[in-house]
Order: structure tokens, then C-alpha cells, then sequence
């Protein structure tokens, strides 16, 4: 009779497995973990990409609306691809982009807004990389909504039209 | 708002998949003994199961093609410049979608069974009840959450598109092949559920079951394979598996359905290992379950997955556990009540199939835990956690060892009762021939270590004594003999592993940043970069670099890597450039330009890649003559 114990297992392994599914079910593994959440901005004075106007500092984002901050770089083809995205973005109402050209070229970063159209309300220079550094940056084009000073959320790689309806839209909307 | 069409499509749609739910529930009273010796017309309602199906199934391909953005799902994952082929299989390109396929396929292997030969009226009834319950259980979930006849409530006169990385006619064929194999198992998982109910699980029973076994396992491999294939030639990462989730999550059905096809045969011959069988059978189709559930519940990321939702992954999970826990229950209240005694010595072939099935078992539970551990600890520790592929080769390749000397011997040794002595020597010459062999090819690639000549010896000799057995027994009536599906399958397994060893092991890929002019070098062979053109295709603009092979420094071979821009939606994707050998592969990929006078390549020579597929082919061939022999006689 020893044995018939063998034939339960099965069920005994199942309802391990499932509540263990169910379990993770609601932990959501698709966050992206990334330090920088939650956290203030990096502190960072950048000269602008556009002459006339005057530097692109941290502390402009300290306030109430929130804002779109996009690393770019001309030399890189998904941000080409997105800027048809980021154009569309900035014509929605109380939505403001700034950029921060990455390890470009400031001329070649000037004929690309001037080729594509222009989302920003300014664009920071860090054409050594280094603020890309402390916003922890590893591949572009990468953007963060920041609110009060605080980053709320980050997207790597291309912000993809659905994206905005799904996930950047609604987050703008409950910070409003 | 959408056009009378639209609703009339949508509505016309959804009230065809209500039929076949209420037909389904009717079906389900066979479960009852009241029913059970009842001879009902199944043919005539698995039809209308799945003519319902097939329909409204036909009417969401229409909306595809029409590209009909009245509908959310059209809207979401096409658009009007995609090709015809794309169009299409966008219809099974997201989850409502496949989901609808999913059921279809169900009704389309219930149909088969209702209209096949069988004696056994009450085993017929009890699966025709189950394979209904599981088609209500798919419908109910397509119904309440998943239904891909919802209309938008905006007007939107263009859609999103489908990723491109999608868009290759292979990947409109791997999903539906795979889910034919996926769900060929809900019918072996009926068969098991049937013949618990019905006390009666033996050699008839294993004989009715085992060609529907074979047709699933048959579909699961292809499917398997193409997709394998897809990523070898699409992706361009170098490699055909990645141990990605749901490369696994196909993978362990695959496992467990082979160690079946095994123990079934000693069920259906010596009447023995009955609990076994069951235990196998309701593993496979709930590794099945599980793929699904892990796929679609967002659990997991990976390239597979579609757009997540929790309540989806509930509503799957609560299927999963009642399919589990019911059948688990009947298989644990059945004890071992099933089981005939069975009297095979230690040293017979039932042994070796028994010691192999676990072998399987064992690959199978490494690759769960692979799987499924970092999850875990994701949960537990909130860290997360890479599996690699080093995990997976360096746990699995002891087991491929023991899997090889298994297959290599069991087939020699008799029923019953068998004798080593006797199987080693009717092999110690193919034996002697494998070894020199193994030897020789690690000379002639310069490259020796103790491991790779095992293995290359153990595959060999695999490959070598099946077809020489094989060879001997069919020498008359060739193609009619059983032994034929197995010697393929099992020297294409021997091909698969050796081919699989030898590419990891003399494989190079190298890193270069090439300006125009260069020759390269890797293998000796010399790659010379010849030019850099715009090409403008049907839905895509893209650049490409034109590398030549040289052989006594004429241009012999051409390569073409691209890197193309899609519009819609805006993405960037690298297409490979491979150009084939008999014995090796060579292939060149090119990274997004980022320089003004150079661009950065990848060269990899790979050979014996043609081995690998061929190996997979000869395993699916012997399959299907294994297949055709049961049908002849």
C-alpha cells in the first residue's frame, strides 16, 4: 500500500506549480528595473543645441508638468525612426520634450532637427557622453518622464506608436 | 463608428463560435454513464463543431484581407501596405487570433477522431466528451476574453502594422504547425482520460493511440524546427537555439511526448507500464497548457510573448489547474489498479525504453528548472536572475551521453529477456568503424579533446548501427517495414547530435570594421567588401553592403547583409546574409552604419550546419514512415 502514495504526487507537484504561477501572476516581472526610478535627476547644466537659447539645466525640471526627457544622437537609426513619434507627441497639448543630444556631432544633431522637424523645447549638448552616464543610459534612444524633479518612468529603445496610447499617455494623464 | 458590415460580420462571427459552445456542452453528456454505451451521431456534431469554427474563423481572414480597421484586432496588427502573405498571417499573429486557430485545430482533430475506425464505442464516447470539454473550456476563454471580434468605437482609416521581424513566410507557417502539435496532445490526453474512466487501458487501447501520438509528435517536431530554422536565419544572432522561455516551453512537450512514443510501444507489445503511459500522457498535454499559459500570461519576456494581461494568464492558470487536478485525482484514485503485472528482466528492452523515458525526463526536468527558477526567484528574492545557455549544455550533455549508449544498444537487445553480450556483438564492427571516424574528424579539424571524441564516437555509432540493423531486417518489402521510421528517426538523431557538437566546436565568427576594398579574413577564407547600395523593397528602403567570397582571388560566392528601415511601424532590422556549403555555412551580418567611411560586420564560418537540419528532417521522415506503415496495415 506503500505505493499508492507514489500515484498522489502528481496532484501534490500541480498544486505547487500552480500557486506558485499564481503568484507570479501578479508580480510584474516586465518593469524595467532601473536605479534611476523614483529617484531625483542627475544634476547637469548642458549648453543648447539651439544658439539663441540659454542652457538645458536640471533645474527646469522641477515643476508641476510633467515633462518628456529623450536622449538622441543623429547617427542613430532608431531615433530616426522614432522622431515621426516624438513630432506627434509634442503637438499634443501640455506635453513638453527636451532632448539631450548624446555623443553627436552638433552640426549633423542641428541638420537632423532641421530635416525632421523639431519636438523640443530645448536640446542639452553632451557631446562627451557623460550626463548619458549619470542618467544611465545604455543604449539610445532612450526617454524618461520626469515630474517634480523625480523620474517616474523610463523606456529603452524607441518609443513605438501603440506605446504612446498604452503606457506614456495614461502615465502624463495620472500625473496631470 | 463601423459600417452595418462590420457588425454584421462581427455579430454573424461570434453567434457561429455560440453554436459550436452549445454543441460542445451537449457532447459533454457522454461523460455521464448514462450516455456512455449511447451510439450518437458524431460525425454529424463534430462537423457542426467544426464548421462553426472554420467559419467564423474564415470571416476574421477576410477581415484581414480586406484590412477592415473596423475591427480592433485588423487595426492593431495590420496595414494596408502589408503583402497579401502578411496580411494573412496576421490573422494568427497576436493572441486573439491564434487563440481562434487554437480551437479550430481542436474541432479539426476532433473531427478526425469522430469519423476513424473504432470498435470500442464507450472509449469513442468518453473522448468525444472530453475533447468537448476542453473545446467549451478554449471557447469560453476566447468568448469572455479573448475574442477577436471586437469593433473599435473610433474611425481610423489606417492600422499599426505588424513587426517586421515577423513578416517572413516561415513564421507564417511555425505558429500553426506548432499548434497542431500542441494540440494533436489534447486528444492523447482524452485517450488517457477515457481509458481511466473506463478501466480499460491496454494493448487495443495502446494500439488505437498511437498513431494519433505520432501525428502530433510529427507536428510538434516540425514546428520545433521551423521556428529553429526562422531564428537561424532571420535573427542573425549565429545560432539556431537560444534557450529562450518559449523555445523551452515548446521543448518540454517535445521531451515528454517522445519518452510516450516509447513506452506506448512496450504498452501496445507486452501489455506492461500502463500508469506509466497515462502519467506520460497527461504530462505531455499539460506541458502543452503550461507553454500557453507561460506564453500568453506575460510572465515572461521574450520575443514570443504577446501583449500581456493578467486576467488572461488567470483565466488560463484556472483552466490549467482544473484540467491538472481532475485528472491527477482519477489518475491518483486509480492507484495502481491499472497496472498488469509485467515479468521483463533487468537486461531487456522494456529496460532500456524505461531507463531512456527517464533520461528524457530528466533533460525535461533540467530544462523546467531553467525556466522556471529565475521566476521563482524573482518572486521569492526579488532579484532577477539569467539562465544561460551554459547551464543547459553543460547540465543536459552527460544525460545526451547516456541517451546515445541507450539508443545505440536497446534496439539489439530482445523483449523480455535479453543478453548485452549477444547486442554488442553483432555491433563491434560498426563500433571499431565509429571510432576511427571520430578520430579522424578531430585530426582533420586539428582541434582533440577527450569529451568531443566521446560524443563524436557515441553519435556515430548511433547512426551507424541503426542503419546497418535497419538495413539488414527490411532488406525485402523495403518501405513498408516498421523499422524504417525508426532507423531514420533514430540515426537522424545520431546525425542531429553529432552535427550539433561538431558546429559548437569548430565554429569562429569574428568582428571586423570594414571600408570598401578590404579583404578579410576568417578560416581561411578571404572576404572582400566589394560595394555599399540603396535598395528600395515593397515596404522597406534599405542599405546594403556587398561582400565577395574569393577563391584564388576570384570572386566566387556573393553576400548581400542589409540593414532594413520599415516604415510601418518605424523599425530597423538587420537581415543576414548566408551563403551555403555542403559542409559549412558562412554567413555575414552588418550593424547599423555609424561611422562616415567604415561599417562594422560579423563573419562567422559554421560548419556541419547542414547536418543539423538534415538530422531534424530524417527524425520527422521516419516519423511519417512509421506513420504510413500503421495506415497500410
Amino acid at each position: 500500500m506503500k505505493n499508492r502514495i507514489i500515484y498522489f504526487l502528481p496532484i501534490i507537484v500541480t498544486v505547487f506549480i500552480c500557486l506558485f504561477f499564481f503568484f507570479s501572476l501578479s508580480n510584474d516581472t516586465s518593469k524595467l528595473s532601473s536605479p534611476i526610478i523614483g529617484k531625483e535627476v542627475p544634476e547637469f547644466s548642458l549648453v543648447s543645441l539651439f544658439g539663441n537659447k540659454e542652457n538645458f539645466n536640471s533645474s527646469v525640471l522641477y515643476s508641476k508638468t510633467p515633462k518628456i526627457v529623450n536622449i538622441f544622437a543623429s547617427w542613430c537609426v532608431p531615433c530616426r525612426a522614432e522622431h515621426d513619434v516624438l513630432m506627434l507627441l509634442s503637438k499634443l497639448e501640455g506635453v513638453e520634450i527636451y532632448g539631450i543630444n548624446y555623443k553627436d556631432d552638433p552640426i549633423e544633431a542641428k541638420n537632423f532637427i532641421n530635416e525632421l522637424g523639431n519636438p523640443y523645447i530645448n536640446v542639452g549638448i553632451d557631446e562627451q557622453g557623460r550626463t548619458g552616464i549619470d542618467w544611465g543610459v545604455y543604449g539610445i534612444p532612450e526617454s524618461f518622464i520626469i515630474h517634480n524633479g523625480k523620474v517616474i518612468y523610463k523606456h529603452i529603445g524607441p518609443i513605438h506608436i501603440s506605446e504612446l496610447d498604452d503606457t506614456i499617455l495614461p502615465i502624463l494623464k495620472d500625473l496631470k | 463608428m463601423a459600417g452595418s458590415m462590420s457588425l454584421t460580420l462581427s455579430f454573424v462571427a461570434t453567434f457561429s463560435l455560440v453554436i459550436c459552445f452549445a454543441v460542445s456542452l451537449f457532447q459533454m453528456r457522454y461523460f455521464f454513464s448514462k450516455y456512455e454505451s449511447v451510439i450518437g451521431n458524431h460525425f454529424l456534431l463534430s462537423m457542426v463543431q467544426l464548421i462553426s469554427c472554420l467559419f467564423s474563423f474564415l470571416i476574421l481572414i477576410y477581415v484581414f484581407l480586406t484590412s477592415n480597421f473596423d475591427f480592433q484586432i485588423v487595426y492593431s496588427n495590420s496595414h494596408t501596405e502589408k503583402p497579401f502573405l502578411y496580411k494573412l498571417s496576421g490573422t494568427w499573429g497576436n493572441h486573439e487570433g491564434s487563440l481562434l486557430m487554437w480551437i479550430l485545430i481542436l474541432t479539426i482533430f476532433n473531427f478526425f477522431y469522430a469519423i476513424s475506425n473504432s470498435s470500442d464505442i464507450k472509449l469513442r464516447n468518453k473522448i468525444i466528451a472530453n475533447q468537448s470539454f476542453l473545446i467549451l473550456g478554449f471557447l469560453s476563454f476566447c468568448l469572455l476574453m479573448s475574442s477577436p471580434f471586437i469593433l473599435l468605437k473610433e474611425d481610423v482609416s489606417q492600422g499599426l502594422g505588424l513587426n517586421p521581424i515577423l513578416q517572413d513566410p516561415l513564421l507564417a507557417i511555425h505558429p500553426p504547425v506548432l499548434y497542431v502539435g500542441y494540440v494533436g496532445f489534447s486528444l492523447v490526453f482524452s485517450f488517457a482520460i477515457a481509458g481511466m474512466l473506463n478501466n480499460k487501458v491496454d494493448k487495443e487501447w495502446a494500439s488505437a493511440l498511437k498513431p494519433w501520438i505520432l501525428i502530433a509528435w510529427i507536428f510538434l517536431t516540425l514546428g520545433i524546427a521551423l521556428g529553429s530554422f526562422w531564428a537561424y536565419y532571420e535573427l542573425g544572432w549565429g545560432g539556431f537555439w537560444f534557450w529562450d522561455p518559449v523555445e523551452n516551453a515548446s521543448l518540454m512537450p517535445w521531451l515528454s511526448a517522445t519518452a510516450l512514443l516509447h513506452c506506448i510501444i512496450v504498452l501496445e507489445k507486452r501489455d506492461t507500464l500502463q500508469s506509466w503511459t497515462i502519467l506520460l500522457s497527461i504530462l505531455t498535454f499539460s506541458l502543452s497548457l503550461i507553454g500557453t499559459f507561460l506564453v500568453r500570461s506575460g510572465i515572461l519576456n521574450s520575443v514570443h510573448t504577446f501583449a500581456s494581461d493578467p486576467g488572461r494568464g488567470l483565466f488560463i492558470l484556472l483552466f490549467l489547474a482544473i484540467v491538472l487536478l481532475f485528472s491527477f485525482s482519477l489518475f491518483a484514485s486509480k492507484g495502481g489498479t491499472m497496472e498488469k503485472p509485467s515479468s521483463f528482466r533487468v537486461i531487456s528492452r522494456e529496460s532500456g525504453i524505461l531507463v531512456n523515458n527517464w533520461l528524457l525526463l530528466t533533460i525535461l526536468f533540467i530544462v523546467f528548472l531553467g525556466t522556471i527558477y529565475p521566476l521563482f526567484i524573482d518572486l521569492i528574492l526579488e532579484k532577477s536572475l539569467t539562465v544561460g545557455p551554459q547551464y543547459y549544455v553543460m547540465t543536459i550533455a552527460p544525460i545526451v551521453f547516456l541517451l546515445l549508449i541507450f539508443m545505440t544498444i536497446t534496439p539489439l537487445v530482445g523483449w523480455a529477456e535479453g543478453s548485452i553480450n549477444q547486442a554488442l556483438a553483432k555491433i563491434k564492427y560498426s563500433l571499431i568503424f565509429s571510432l576511427t571516424l571520430a578520430f579522424a574528424i578531430s585530426l582533420y579539424f586539428d582541434l582533440f579533446s577527450i569529451t568531443q571524441v566521446i560524443i563524436l564516437f557515441l553519435s556515430f555509432s548511433l547512426i551507424v548501427t541503426t542503419f546497418f540493423s535497419g538495413i539488414k531486417f527490411s532488406k525485402n518489402n523495403f518501405f513498408i517495414k516498421s523499422i524504417l521510421g525508426k532507423t531514420l528517426s533514430h540515426a537522424g538523431f545520431g546525425l542531429f547530435i553529432f552535427s550539433v557538437i561538431a558546429n559548437a566546436t569548430y565554429s569562429e565568427e569574428k568582428i571586423y570594421d570594414a571600408k570598401v576594398k578590404d579583404i578579410l579574413e576568417l578560416q581561411n577564407h578571404q572576404f572582400m567588401f566589394e560595394k555599399v547600395n540603396q535598395v528600395e523593397g515593397e515596404n522597406y528602403n534599405s542599405i546594403q553592403a556587398v561582400f565577395s567570397l574569393l577563391e584564388d582571388n576570384k570572386a566566387v560566392k556573393q553576400f548581400t547583409p542589409e540593414i532594413r528601415f520599415y516604415d510601418n511601424p518605424p523599425t530597423v532590422t538587420s537581415e543576414t546574409s548566408i551563403v551555403h556549403g555542403l559542409f559549412s555555412d558562412m554567413y555575414i551580418v552588418m550593424n547599423v552604419p555609424q561611422y562616415q567611411d567604415s561599417i562594422s560586420v560579423r563573419i562567422h564560418v559554421k560548419p556541419f550546419m547542414n547536418f543539423i537540419w538534415l538530422g531534424v528532417f530524417m527524425i520527422i521522415v521516419g516519423g511519417l514512415f512509421s506513420i504510413i506503415y500503421r495506415i497500410k496495415s
